[in-house]
């Protein structure tokens, strides 16, 4: 399958901050693919760069099969993370306005929009002004001005903040039917969940640097699985049990621990835990767990995805 | 280049189709009428004031008739005022039927002398006779007995004095009049006692010399006219006009693309269309708009002049048309809104508040006062060496050379002036497209070195 998207080597330096470093993955026609890592991990300025908003300091950036995101700009489309549309005017008159600069004739811009508003529950409130709608009514007409041009490759920056769970779910599925129609779809999130469920590849960035590309399982491959125990338990006893490589407590409660004992590649969890109950240690409960995305990208990154990383940013300006 | 027109559209529909637009904009002609016509209605609508005068004891004889000159001579004077503009107005063919009416209005007297009522003559100076004043001022007065005043004429050491009695307290019209008519009165008696004719001083205060003023530049070769003066008036018109329609323009802009800003507007614009683009078609929008409020503004004014005063109407088209000003207007229009519009609007991408572009829309407009000083020179002494040299420096170049065409300047210093300013114009285009796309992606506080190193950056 052809890329869509290609990045090699890229870096972007504003002042002393770097805020991406030696950055490269490719995104293949019809993906969905997750761009994964904390705030400030620079993810903004890679969308950036890769839309022709901001040149790289140094790389290469090749977008449907153009070297500047701006000659191929009527094919794209871009959700922003800092989201906005004119006050005054009505979904309809917006969403046709911004299809209309992709190329999008007015009155053939009204009525997809009528149509996909109508799609998304909106239908009552297309002649509303824009100031009217709720917060997430106007994230959902921002994203249909985004895609009312039927854009080949797709950019949605951070598209899930500020959603309640019942219209992230709806916005899952919008994702799912861009890809679903030949739309290549790279989204940007630090909340994990999100890339497991719809993502077909993932890229995890953290402090500027790839630190992962691949799919989620393998992803998911690169951290070990682990036996969760909770017991009047002493930690030295569990890193002695067999296959297991290393011990974390979670919590401990007057005595009560939660451990989690992370296993080698090959070992048995069962076997694992045969052993802790015939050497008499006091578990009261276990549970084997597949590590999740968000585990594998503690283990691969060193960092927490909810940590904010982007520490320079107010010195630097536009540091994202 | 489609992409610019479509942005020019919404920007010029997102305030033409506001109802506080088009109120704005015929608010102006409106209260501009309304300022030359409330004055007129004021004084039309004024009561005329029916006043009693009573000569209090036998050395204030002589008095009333004084008063009741002075006022017919009043009557006289508004006469042939009234007949003088009416003459005029007809000479330079303007409507007559409002305006004469107005002028006839205005020719009537505001005071009319009626007898003094019996009770006020009979009773005994003192409180009766105050009491029977009283009753006829009051307002539940009958109408056939009702007074505005009632003025009580006596002499004091000597001279001319009077107790006037109105019916408001706040009403010193007839105060006024009386003690002017008795001033004049004095006057006219102290100098026929000095053995000096009153008419000779009457003449000499009158008397103004006849001053005819010529110039080998008047259109006649000679006398001066108004007509020769005209074009420096409409200069001068026209560098003000200009000011206050750039500005206007830059400010429109300016907030627009604040509002873009803070409404996080302006990075989803940027991923549809270049900043070269995006600037180009707001600034064109705007101009738009501005050419929209030019147009209607300026035909209600040629109609208003045109149907007002013919004469002086062909005489400002002919120099607008004829002298080639409106050209020159038009082509100060272009290059200096095309400086302030861009410079504002790059200013404003780095802005979410008012607040925050005060830092350097607050100098700039502290060095737009400079032209707005030195225009009023240039009326009087467009060739003055720091009018010339002011008019050379391209941020103020519109106002000033526009104020001092209609004094004919050098070509060389017309065009030269215009072509460094488009030139500057072309190298502000290009600052300020570096400076909107920096800011409009950057959330970093704006002061004169962020905005200079976003310049120099290139804002990508």
């Amino acid at each position: 399958m052809a890329a869509a998207l290609t990045l090699e080597g890229v870096s972007k330096r504003y002042g002393d901050f770097q805020a991406v470093r030696d950055l490269s993955f490719q995104v293949q026609k019809g993906a969905i693919c997750g761009f994964l890592g904390p705030n400030g991990a620079g993810k903004t300025s890679t969308i950036r760069m890769i839309l022709g908003l901001q040149a790289a300091t140094s790389g290469r950036i090749e977008i449907l099969g153009s070297d500047d995101g701006r000659k191929v700009r009527d094919r794209i489309g871009f959700l922003p993370e800092e989201r906005g549309l004119y006050k005054k005017m009505t979904p309809v008159d917006a969403i046709a306005f911004l299809g209309s600069l992709k190329g999008v004739p007015t009155a053939e811009g009204r009525r997809r929009a009528r149509e996909m508003l109508e799609a998304q529950g909106l239908g009552a409130s297309r002649n509303k002004k824009m100031k009217e709608l709720s917060k997430g009514m106007a994230q959902k007409v921002q994203l249909i001005a985004a895609v009312v041009h039927r854009p080949e490759f797709v950019i949605l920056d951070e598209p899930f903040s500020g959603l309640d769970p019942v219209n992230q779910m709806g916005l899952e599925t919008v994702i799912r039917d861009l890809a679903a129609n030949g739309a290549t779809v790279l989204f940007s999130t630090h909340v994990m969940q999100h890339a497991e469920r719809l993502c077909d590849r993932v890229v995890l960035v953290a402090r500027g640097r790839k630190a992962f590309e691949g799919t989620v399982a393998e992803a998911r491959a690169t951290s070990p699985r682990f036996l969760e125990l909770e017991g009047i338990i002493a930690p030295e006893a569990v890193a002695g049990l067999p296959g297991v490589t290393g011990v974390e407590i979670l919590s401990d409660a007057d005595g009560v621990r939660t451990l989690k004992a992370a296993l080698a590649t090959h070992a048995a969890g069962q076997e694992t835990l045969k052993a802790a109950f015939l050497t008499g240690l006091d578990v009261r409960r276990f549970e084997l767990r597949q590590p999740s995305l968000h585990d594998a990208f503690i283990d691969l990154t060193g960092d927490h995805p909810d940590q904010d990383q982007s520490v320079a940013k107010a010195a630097s300006g536009a540091a994202r | 280049m489609k992409r610019t027109l479509l942005i020019a559209r919404r920007e010029y529909l997102a305030y033409a189709r506001t109802v506080g637009f088009w109120l704005s904009l015929l608010a102006f002609p409106l209260f501009a009428v309304l300022g030359g016509a409330v004055p007129i209605l004021m004084r039309t609508s004024e009561p005329i004031r029916a006043v009693a005068l009573i000569e209090q004891g036998a050395e204030a004889q002589g008095l009333s008739a004084a008063v009741r000159d002075a006022l017919a001579e009043d009557a006289r004077r508004r006469a042939q005022r009234a007949a003088e503009a009416a003459e005029k107005a007809a000479q330079t063919g303007a409507q007559t039927s409002a305006a004469g009416n107005a002028l006839r209005s205005l020719s009537r007297p505001g005071l009319r002398l009626v007898l003094a009522p019996a009770d006020i003559t009979t009773a005994t100076p003192g409180p009766e006779q105050d009491a029977a004043v009283r009753r006829h001022l009051d307002r539940d007065a009958p109408e056939a007995d009702k007074l505005s005043a009632v003025v009580f004429l006596t002499r004091q050491d000597g001279t001319p004095a009077a107790r006037v009695w109105t019916a408001r307290a706040s009403d010193d019209t007839v105060e006024d009049f009386v003690r002017d008519a008795l001033k004049d009165f004095n006057r006219k008696a102290v100098f026929e006692a000095a053995g000096i004719n009153p008419s000779v001083v009457e003449s000499t205060e009158a008397f103004r010399p006849q001053v005819t003023a010529f110039s080998p530049r008047a259109a006649s070769g000679g006398a001066v006219s108004f007509k020769d003066k005209l074009p420096g008036f409409i200069g001068l018109i026209g560098g003000f006009l200009l000011w206050s329609l750039i500005i206007t323009g830059a400010s429109i802009l300016l907030n627009s693309v604040m509002e873009e800003k803070s409404n996080k507007i302006l990075e989803v614009l940027l991923s549809s269309a270049s900043a070269t683009e995006i600037l180009a078609g707001k600034v064109l929008g705007v101009a738009m708009l501005t050419l929209t409020v030019m147009s209607v503004w300026g035909g209600i004014g040629l109609v208003g002049l045109l149907s007002a005063a013919p004469t002086q109407g062909a005489q400002v088209l002919e120099i607008l048309w004829g002298g080639g000003l409106l050209a020159w207007f038009v082509a100060f229009m272009v290059g200096g809104y095309l400086m302030y519009a861009v410079l504002f609007a790059a200013i404003g991408a780095f802005c979410d508040t008012p607040r925050d572009a005060q830092t350097l829309i607050g100098p700039i407009m502290m060095v737009l006062v400079v032209p707005m000083i030195t225009m009023q020179q240039a009326l009087t002494s467009p060739d003055s060496p720091m009018v010339r040299i002011l008019s050379w420096i391209p941020p103020f170049t519109p106002f000033l050379m526009m104020a001092r065409m209609p004094s004919h300047p050098p070509l060389y210093e017309s065009v030269g002036a215009l072509v460094a300013m488009f030139a500057f114009a072309l190298f502000m285009v290009w600052v300020a497209g570096r400076a909107f796309r920096a800011g409009a992606l950057s959330d970093v506080k704006l002061s004169w070195k962020a905005f200079g190193a976003a310049i120099r950056g290139g804002g990508r």
